[in-house]
């Protein structure tokens, strides 16, 4: 309870500060010199659409801007169209499948031309080139047609009703380029357009002055920014690689850089640190869900790989009483506590942000040990052999718990495990390096997707604020399995026709209530069916150094989303 | 020869030399090895003093001593009237020219990444003032004196058999004109055949220079050739000293008795009467030498006196030193 | 020895060949992917579509060919029109493209190549300037107080991996010391900053401190090491004996005779060592961030960038075999006993 006090004193501290300050501070572009950035991940690469890494398309961010982006409460704000297109303004056909944005006049790219619907229409056919390998490609789902209607009007026409129409052009996975610019590098030529690529010609703040992949940028201010007086800042030194702790120490510690990203720590580094003075952490939630995935099928190694991810049940983990008590037994605030501190909370959801789509019907955050043996004792589940685990029927309650190889992750798992063992559950661990686990290799036994352990542990999230197509990864055919080539994101394989149902439902229905109401509905159905346990609530921790004023940490679109709106603090 | 009222050019007086063990978790000296554990003797002008005894024995140690190649612990070295046991280190680096130094292995002691030339060379170069072509007919010079071919001057030991390197040390070692030199164990790293002729040739240098040496060696019939008289060491002492042919006809000392009765003999006929005395046990560690007598422990004539005190090394009948008990009633 | 070195040198043809299709099976058949890293919110679908554009999917001896062809052929030729301005028509080629920043690998070794040379150059070369003279005073004065310092700081430098002592360094210069005091220094690299003038070398050497001192540290222990056991070696040697004999100055007996002698196998340890620096120090580079070749390496490796990873680990095996034949020469070279021939 202090913690979410403590919590909510920072956020309100957070939005109100900047505001207070933004008052006294304005002047000409670029008086405050240089400000220094370091992301301990470094940017490989400035063309969002070819690479799917987030500090890539944060770094672009700066430079290449959507029509509009989500703010930092995460609702949608105009960037580059002049208002957000709805059914009400008439922007958002009735039958909801076109969307018509209207571009603002007089803005200009970094050099000189007018920015017009052409490079928007030339940027969706970009990433929907079928040998582009767009890495963006989900933005632009569903869109048949994009059509410059004239030079500042623009239409995008769906394959069906599309309630949620803000895919394309919104937020910092789907910029605009200039198609002046990339209009040779389309298809198969994309890969060879380095240049183009680490140097987009932009309508954001700062431009490119020197691109050194996978190590740093240089940027200074773009003189043909449509905002009088920004960005503050004349340049900018964009620092990658090291680790979080290293980019924490250089902005808290030694002062030599004003802002850093992502700091994954432990909560007492992060403490320490914020001992040096220099700068401050500051924390944002998204959907990011630290989570156990509760297989629904039998992967016991004693089948073949083709039937371990098809046969159905799982030999006890669909009784309710085994993956209630399994949760039950989770002290999720020590889990926060330990693993996360400011940048986590307990959370019993898929689904924990934003808050409207944040179901409240299920509460999580006690321990209940006594409560959960007596569920399975209940349920027939005793240790009748004596060997440490309870079992009914001859199936013992042992499971194969895996998860990525991460400090953090191998703690939860090692608590996990006593807790388990506590209501007589025994436990084997395990861990597999994150690059494996993530990816994707078909060939290989040791991927989230294959799942061939009892339960997982992982985290993820979705883009933007609209849950539909997160929402999605329970559908019954997104399934992994021998037959899709192991590609799906249903990992837990969790198929429910009522859920199916109620998703289609979601699909036709506008109007973020309405949505909410449903989203929150298969929430709950995932959970309360065992589908997963939902562990922390991640946000993202970030710092920045006391002089550095204007910063929003916002976690719906590229985090370094205003910083045409940067200040130093004199 | 021994006739001639001859002035010693090399006296040795108690010399010591001790080694220091280091031991335990600091390297700090917790012993030491007494290598060579006083020992005095002359060495005449243009004679040869054999040095004999088993491995280990320290006579290795003495040669180095005498030339200072090693700090010694105690004693003098007095050579041609200077001692050197406590000259100067400058000093003694001039006087290094009067004394020199053949090693027992011929490879190792030549510089493997110096030519021939160089080698003999680089004596002269330090110590006297010469143009390059003069030191260059001094080498060629030397070269022809030991033997070697003079187109080999510009030529790397490895190049060489083990005869010639030899040589080669010889030549290195006349560059100065020395007056004494200590032979240490010069052939024992050759073949038979090459042997007699390395001892040939210093025999002969030592005709035509004049030299004097410490002819070191286990080899008790080759100093039997070569020396005029003969020490024998045993565990860091002279146990007896004489003429070369009382010292072979008539041993005095039991240590002595035991090593000469070794020697193979070349007729059959006497080989097979010969009496060999077996020594029994082993050699104690010159790093903890027994009380008394060094020889007590494996003395056939074992007395109780030796075992308590060190006998002394006296003059048992003229030119004859021996350091033994039994020979205390003698005088 | 010419002949030999030109027999070497063919030699090295097939051996290079062989090494490039083990790494590139060895990176190829390790379980890494190219999209692995990228958030989970990209779909598997939109997942394949990136591989297949990145050529990933091709055949394994398709891809490997492709790769022999860009690396002897293609670049090589890109390579001289950029140095003479020669058209030799490689103009609309596809060259050895990153798949992490679709940018020529070459291109980016070449970016890199600079800091990794200042900084690990530099080290190397610091490192053997203080390992020489420590290693011959050591073994020179075996034991002595001297010799235990060294052997003390050697250990230190053996056993103490630069992530602890360069995050040492850095709390120590960087967190402890006022930022704006003279001995701090600054813990992240900065690879833009460009010598001009007096000002901005004094900087460059500022920036160098660190991680060329935490380098060097290694590399002084190993060397000093090798130097004073090769030292101790010769010290013990007749030959030595024989110099002293010869009344040679105590300092020509050490420094030509000795220090000569002992040098051959340090010299050709010293050689041998070259090719780590083009190698990059991987987790020095990460810890002060000088994003040099370790650095380029490392993140092709976690980001599954099989043509990156491939490339420089082939240079690194063409560096280590040529700098191996070069050490044989030395080897003759310096030692008269030795003949190839």
């Amino acid at each position: 309870m202090k913690l979410k006090l403590a919590l909510m004193g920072a956020a309100a501290s957070l939005a109100s500060v900047p505001m207070a300050m933004a008052d006294g501070h304005a002047g000409e572009r670029g008086r405050d010199g240089n400000v220094s950035i370091i992301y301990w991940q470094a940017p490989s690469i400035l063309n969002p659409f070819l690479s799917g890494g987030t500090k890539d398309i944060e770094a672009a961010s700066m430079i290449i801007e959507p029509l509009a982006r989500y703010n930092e409460t995460g609702a949608l704000v105009p960037w580059l169209a002049s208002e957000i297109p709805t059914t009400e303004n008439g922007g958002v056909s009735e039958d909801l499948t076109t969307i018509t944005w209207k571009i603002t006049p007089g803005i200009k790219w970094a050099d000189g031309t007018p920015f017009t619907s052409a490079d928007v229409k030339f940027t969706a056919d970009y990433c929907m080139h079928p040998e582009g390998g767009c890495a963006q490609l989900t933005k632009f789902e569903g869109v048949t047609s994009v059509e410059a209607l004239d030079d500042m009007t623009v239409k995008v026409t769906f394959d069906k009703p599309t309630p949620f129409p803000y895919g394309p052009f919104v937020g910092g996975e789907s910029p605009i380029i200039q198609a002046a610019q990339f209009a040779n590098c389309t298809g198969a030529a994309a890969s060879s357009c380095s240049t183009e690529n680490f140097n987009p010609i932009g309508t954001g703040p700062f431009k490119v002055v020197e691109f050194k992949p996978n190590d740093v940028i240089t940027m200074e201010a773009n003189d043909m920014y449509r905002e009088e007086g920004k960005p503050a800042f004349a340049s900018v030194t964009f620092k990658g690689g090291g680790d979080a702790t290293a980019a924490g120490r250089a902005v808290m510690e030694t002062g030599e850089f004003d802002y850093a990203w992502n700091l994954q720590l432990a909560p007492d580094v992060i403490a320490n640190m914020e001992k040096g003075g220099k700068g401050t952490p500051v924390a944002g939630f998204g959907p990011l869900v630290e989570r156990i995935m509760l297989n629904q099928t039998n992967p016991s190694a004693d089948l073949s790989a083709e039937d371990r991810s098809v046969i159905r049940p799982h030999p006890f983990l669909g009784d309710p009483a085994v993956y209630k008590a399994m949760s039950m037994a989770i002290d999720r605030s020590l889990l926060v506590e330990i693993g996360y501190g400011k940048a986590g909370k307990v959370t019993c959801n898929w689904v924990p942000a934003p808050d409207a789509f944040n179901s409240t019907s299920m509460t999580c955050d006690k321990q209940d040990i006594a409560g959960a043996n007596k569920l399975l004792e209940d349920a027939g589940w005793v240790d009748s052999n004596g060997d440490g685990s309870r079992d009914k029927d001859g199936v013992e309650l042992s499971v194969l718990y895996q998860s990525s190889t991460n400090a953090v992750r191998q703690d939860f798992q090692a608590l996990i495990k006593q807790w388990w063992s506590e209501i007589g559950i025994t436990t084997e661990l395990r861990n597999i390096d994150a690059s494996v686990f993530f990816g994707g290799d078909a060939a290989s036994p040791d991927t989230f997707q294959k799942f061939y352990a009892d339960v997982e542990m992982y985290a993820n999230t979705f883009n933007g604020t609209d849950p539909q197509s997160y929402l999605a990864n329970g559908l019954c055919d997104k399934a992994p399995s021998p037959a899709t080539q192991w590609q799906g994101e249903n990992i837990s394989r969790f198929c429910n026709e009522e859920f199916d149902a109620l998703h289609a439902k979601l699909a036709e229905t506008a109007g973020l209530e309405a949505r909410a109401e449903i989203g929150k509905q298969l929430n709950d159905i995932i959970v309360q069916n065992g589908g997963m346990i939902p562990l922390v609530h991640r946000g993202r921790l970030s710092a920045h150094a006391n002089s550095l004023g204007g910063v929003i940490l916002n976690v719906w679109d590229s985090e370094i989303w205003n910083s045409a709106d940067w200040y130093r603090i004199k | 020869m021994l006739d001639d009222q001859k002035q010693p050019l090399v006296t040795v007086d108690n010399l010591k030399m001790h080694f220091p063990i280091f031991g335990g978790l600091l390297q700090r000296r917790t012993g030491e090895v007494k290598a060579v554990d006083g020992i005095s003797f002359d060495i005449f002008e243009g004679e040869t003093l054999g040095l004999v005894g088993e491995s280990g024995c320290g006579k290795s140690t003495v040669g180095r001593s005498v030339l200072r190649l090693y700090e010694v612990t105690d004693g003098s070295v007095v050579i041609d009237g200077q001692d050197i046991a406590k000259a100067a280190p400058e000093e003694l680096r001039h006087m290094r020219t009067q004394m020199q130094m053949i090693f027992q292995d011929p490879q190792a002691s030549l510089n493997p990444r110096m030519k021939v030339a160089e080698i003999i060379a680089e004596p002269l170069r330090e110590h006297i003032k010469s143009t390059p072509a003069e030191r260059r007919t001094r080498v060629l010079e030397l070269m022809d004196q030991v033997g070697l071919n003079r187109d080999f001057a510009n030529r790397y030991p490895h190049e060489f058999s083990g005869g010639q390197r030899q040589r080669i040390g010889i030549a290195r070692a006349l560059a100065l004109n020395p007056k004494f030199i200590v032979c240490d164990e010069p052939i024992a790293a050759l073949d038979v055949s090459i042997q007699a002729q390395v001892v040939n040739l210093l025999e002969e240098l030592q005709e035509t220079l004049g030299l004097t040496y410490l002819f070191i060696s286990h080899d008790l019939s080759m100093v039997r050739h070569i020396a005029d008289r003969v020490a024998v060491m045993y565990l860091g002492r002279i146990v007896e000293l004489a003429p070369r042919d009382d010292i072979y006809a008539d041993p005095q000392h039991p240590y002595t008795k035991a090593l000469l009765s070794a020697v193979p003999e070349p007729d059959p006929s006497v080989e097979e009467k010969v009496e060999r005395i077996i020594l029994t046990g082993d050699v104690p560690s010159p790093a903890k030498p027994p009380q008394g007598c060094n020889f007590c422990t494996r003395c056939p004539a074992v007395k109780d006196i030796c075992k308590r005190d060190e006998p002394e090394f006296r003059e048992v009948q003229p030119g004859r030193f021996v350091a033994c008990h039994r020979f205390n009633d003698i005088t | 020895m010419f002949t030999f070195t030109i027999r070497r040198l063919i030699l090295t043809v097939p051996t290079l060949l062989f090494i490039s299709f083990v790494i590139f099976m060895i990176v190829k058949l390790s379980p890494s992917d190219p999209t692995g890293n990228l958030p989970l919110t990209i779909p598997s679908e939109v997942r394949e579509q990136i591989r297949e554009a990145l050529g990933v999917n091709k055949p394994l001896i398709v891809q490997y060919g492709l790769w022999l062809k860009q690396f002897f052929w293609l670049e090589p030729r890109i390579y001289l029109e950029h140095a003479f301005g020669w058209d030799m028509g490689t103009a609309g080629e596809v060259r050895l493209i990153s798949y992490q920043t679709r940018s020529p690998v070459m291109e980016l070794i070449m970016q890199r190549m600079p800091q990794t040379l200042m900084v690990v150059g530099t080290a190397y070369l610091v490192g053997t300037l203080i390992a020489l003279p420590i290693g011959i005073i050591s073994a020179y004065k075996q034991y002595s107080v001297f010799d235990q310092l060294g052997t003390l700081v050697s250990m230190i430098g053996f056993s103490v991996p630069p992530f602890f002592s360069g995050v040492l360094v850095i709390v120590l210069f960087s967190v402890m010391i006022p930022s704006d005091s003279f001995f701090w220094l600054p813990s992240i690299y900065d690879t833009t900053h460009e010598v001009t003038d007096w000002e901005s070398f004094k900087y460059q050497f500022r920036q160098m401190i660190m991680p060329v001192m935490v380098l060097a540290l290694q590399i002084t222990a190993q060397i000093s090491r090798f130097t004073r056991a090769s030292m101790l070696d010769n010290l013990n040697q007749d030959y030595v004996r024989t110099a002293r004999a010869k009344g040679l100055k105590e300092q020509t007996v050490v420094l030509v005779h000795v220090l000569r002698n002992s040098m051959i196998p340090v010299v050709t340890v010293i050689a041998l060592g070259i090719p780590s620096i083009f190698g990059g120090a991987i987790i020095t580079e990460q810890v002060f961030k000088v994003n040099g070749l370790g650095q380029l390496l490392i993140i092709a490796i976690q980001g599954g960038d099989v043509p990156t990873v491939q490339t420089l680990t082939f240079i690194f095996a063409i560096l280590i075999v040529l700098f191996n034949l070069i050490a044989d020469v030395l080897y003759g070279i310096l030692d008269p006993r030795i003949r190839y021939d």
